[in-house]
């Protein structure tokens, strides 16, 4: 098989896992009900009490709210997923397919980010016309591209988040812990000037908080296209570094779960 | 060149005891098996649960890797190789799981025919296909959660199949299913057999390893405790009668008793609903009838016969009973 011959076997994997993921979480009502009634009901509370604040205002705080919404799903039905195949013994048999387990992994993620961000999308747009508040975006075009970079750098992030889960699933005891850290050093609900100092280099390293700048730079036109421009560079290089990363966090985690044995729930 | 070369393999697991003051154990799971399987051979692992059949499998599968030894499938590696190994190899692990249980038949086998690079030309007509072969064409548009144990069973074949894979793991395939099931099943690994695969069926089914395998080797607390064709083992218990009594509610003490006899060598106990059936095994054949009812006295007996040994009272032999 060629390198090229490869990336589009990998490519159909990675659709195909994508396919599957969407296909299940669709039969899943528990699943349905987090993609939609919640959103709708968190977004009708959000917009309630933004009625009456300064449209900047408003669309700062949907973008944020959407931002800890995609991470809370990346992380959660993400982690849950391969926690899932664990427990239904299909995590095995993509363990030692020939291809690789992180583009299922990607797949996975993609879904559940796409599934995360259509669902919000949809529900502030349909409550925000209910309730006649509209979201003004300052800056389409550049909000588009970084929604598209987003979707990228989350998938890389979940991707080094998603070996964990395949190492162990004890990791799940920590996935509170995680979601919190990230709402806070990514700064989706304040700006990470509120806080100390010294933890801003922990910010700079997470591609959700560049993509929680761009998203707010471009969704309120508080910045100006050259730091948006500056954001997406940083969640581009952060995003392939991540990948490097994964891609030997993956080798030597899958060895030490064929070491440890924690492949399949016993 | 074998298709399967074992040499010592060995595997141990670490586990801990204790609440407070945890304590790391180590347990041997397989203790150095050694075997090789020639290309396009049936060879059976046998064993009692618990012996190291599944840990062996998954071990060669590429799942686990070994704490000792070497193995090679087709001449390749099993941990260095690892990746030359897996798209030439198929694997099945019994019970239900391993599957999309909402999801169709025909969506579970195009996605697993994506994760080992089928070309969509190719899955297109190889799905339809394999679902034809292990007879669930009618049903390959419902999901699988509606599907019965022997169907999901016939599923995880037809998975296993997907890539035509040269060589098959099938680790007890059987398990579970009722008669009918898994008499097609079998009929199904014969088919394989036929296509001049290379299947390695572990079962603790004797009469299944008896019917399929050319060899087989007997795995009982992690070490192979002997390993020859069906026919051979059981001429190992030539020397042997098993006189069989079917008796009603036979305490245990009896039955510890009666191991006890010199001339007995083994004895197990089945139950068959209101009565157990006591499988004697003992080197003097019908004389030994009159000593053991004698143990039996005050028992209500049924059928008392003697038979010939099969591999089964071969395999009772080599486990000791267990």
């Amino acid at each position: 098989m060629t390198a090229w011959q490869r990336i589009k076997a990998n490519l159909r994997v990675v659709f195909m896992a994508f396919e599957i993921e969407l296909r299940q979480s669709f039969t899943d009502a528990f699943v349905l009900f987090g993609i939609i009634v919640q959103p709708t009901i968190v977004a009708f509370m959000a917009l309630w009490m933004l009625k009456d604040q300064v449209a900047n205002y408003a669309i700062f705080v949907v973008v944020g709210s959407a931002m800890t919404g995609l991470w809370t799903t990346l992380l959660f039905q993400g982690g849950n997923s391969i926690t899932g195949e664990r427990w239904t013994g299909t995590l095995e048999p993509l363990s030692c397919a020939p291809a690789p387990l992180r583009a299922v992994v990607s797949g996975k993620l993609l879904a559940n980010i796409t599934q995360s961000l259509l669902s919000l999308i949809c529900c502030y747009t349909f409550i925000s016309l209910i309730m006649g508040l509209p979201l003004t975006i300052a800056n389409p075009g550049l909000f588009a591209g970084s929604i598209v970079l987003t979707v990228v750098a989350f998938i890389a992030f979940g991707l080094i988040i998603g070996s964990l889960f395949i190492l162990n699933p004890d990791v799940q005891r920590f996935q509170n812990g995680l979601e919190f850290v990230v709402y806070i050093f990514s700064g989706f609900l304040f700006p990470i000037a509120l806080l100390p100092m010294w933890t801003t280099p922990f910010s700079y390293i997470l591609t959700p908080y560049w993509a929680a700048r761009a998203l707010h730079a471009a969704s309120s036109g508080t910045g100006s296209d050259g730091e948006i421009y500056f954001c997406w560079a940083m969640l581009i290089v952060f995003s392939i570094l991540y990948a490097i990363v994964s891609k030997f966090l993956f080798k030597s985690i899958l060895r030490k779960a064929r070491e440890d044995a924690t492949l399949n729930m016993q | 060149m074998s298709a399967i070369e074992v040499i010592n393999l060995q595997r141990e697991f670490q586990t801990t005891i204790g609440v407070f003051n945890r304590k790391k154990k180590i347990v041997p799971a397989v203790k150095g098996i050694s075997f090789e399987i020639a290309g396009g051979e049936l060879f059976g692992l046998l064993g009692p649960n618990g012996a190291g059949k599944t840990t062996s499998v998954k071990m060669l599968t590429t799942l686990l890797i070994p704490t000792g030894g070497t193995a090679k499938i087709l001449g390749l590696d099993i941990v260095n190789d690892a990746e030359a190994v897996r798209p030439r190899i198929g694997f099945i692990f019994g019970g239900e799981r391993g599957l999309y249980w909402r999801l169709n038949a025909t969506d579970n086998l195009r996605y697993f025919a994506s994760l080992y690079y089928l070309d969509p030309a190719v899955s297109k007509k190889r799905i339809p296909y394999l679902l034809e072969m292990v007879g669930l064409t009618d049903r390959a548009d419902e999901k699988v959660e509606g599907y019965s144990r022997g169907m999901r069973q016939r599923l995880h074949i037809a998975r296993a199949l997907l890539h035509d894979p040269e060589v098959l793991f099938l680790d007890e395939p059987t398990m579970g299913l009722d008669p009918v099931g898994a008499r097609e099943l079998r009929q199904t690994v014969r088919n394989l057999q036929d296509e001049k695969k290379t299947i390695l069926l572990t079962t603790h089914y004797m009469f299944e390893a008896d019917a399929l395998c050319q060899r087989v080797a007997v795995i009982n607390k992690g070490e192979i405790v002997a390993m020859d064709t069906p026919s051979k083992l059981k001429d190992s218990v030539n020397d042997l009668s098993v006189v069989e009594i079917e008796v009603f509610g036979i305490p245990p003490e009896t039955v510890e008793k009666i191991k006890t006899l010199s001339m007995v060598e083994n004895v197990s106990v089945e139950d068959r609903d209101q009565l157990q059936l006591l499988l004697v095994h003992t080197s003097k054949g019908a004389e030994a009838i009159p000593l053991l009812i004698s143990e039996l006295n005050g028992l209500k007996l049924g059928k008392v016969t003697t038979r010939e040994p099969t591999l089964e009272d071969a395999y009772v032999r080599l486990v000791g009973g267990e």
